[in-house]
């Protein structure tokens, strides 16, 4: 891992347009701003390995839709 | 359906092919399934609902169902990279589907929080992660 030291206002440079800069620094956090192409997806890492470990119990759940229908059926 | 006859781990298929079966690609997959890039909706058995499976890359398949049926008046808005990634223009109308979790002790749970947004007019579809979200990620719609 590449570590570095960056003091408010700078940033550093990832690849061809990816721009991470330290906005402000706070006692429990560090707001950062996140300049990237619009095809880059960003995304917080904790949401993200949320919805990764949530799909794969949807997709390794079962798989028959009797249950959803009868919960759903028009009352 | 017939899901056992999905080989694993196949091919991308030419573009012309993938538009005549009506394959949706997901240029990203999905969140934990990052190889999966080509899906196709397929009837579920029951309610008018739908399985959203893998036909390019490992073999995965999810029971969806459109939001609003589960959320009346859900709305979810779409960043402008969501916009780009599905090449939306104003107009077109977007399917929107959001997977369910069937668990073991019998729990279902519907994912209202990062839906899947497919634009037909594009056969391009990805499972859209709000910044910030009204809704939960395990929208519990019976208890097991």
């Amino acid at each position: 891992m590449l570590v570095f030291t960056r003091r408010r206002h700078d940033a550093i440079v990832i690849g061809d347009g990816i721009e991470v800069r330290v906005l402000r620094i706070g006692r429990d956090g560090v707001r950062l701003g996140v300049v990237a192409p619009i095809h880059v997806p960003v995304h917080r890492s904790e949401i993200y390995a949320q919805i990764c470990e949530a799909n794969r119990r949807a997709a390794n759940g079962a798989t028959d839709s009797t249950v959803l229908a009868e919960i759903l059926k028009p009352q | 359906m017939n899901r056992s006859s999905l080989a694993r781990h196949q091919e991308p298929a030419p573009d012309s092919d993938r538009r005549a079966a009506n394959v949706v690609s997901f240029a990203n997959g999905l969140p934990g399934f990052e190889a999966c890039r080509g899906f196709v909706l397929l009837a579920a058995e029951h309610g008018g609902l739908q399985y959203l499976t893998s036909v390019e890359g490992p073999s995965a398949s999810f029971l969806v169902v459109d939001p609003r049926r589960v959320q009346p008046g859900y709305r979810c808005q779409l960043s402008d990279a969501d916009r780009h990634a599905l090449r939306v223009a104003d107009d077109e109308t977007l399917l929107w589907l959001s997977l369910v979790t069937v668990e073991t002790d019998g729990t279902v749970a519907v994912n209202l929080r990062a839906p899947i947004v497919i634009n037909p007019a594009q056969m391009l579809g990805q499972q859209v992660i709000p910044y910030e979200s009204l809704y939960p990620l395990r929208h519990v719609l019976l208890k097991g």
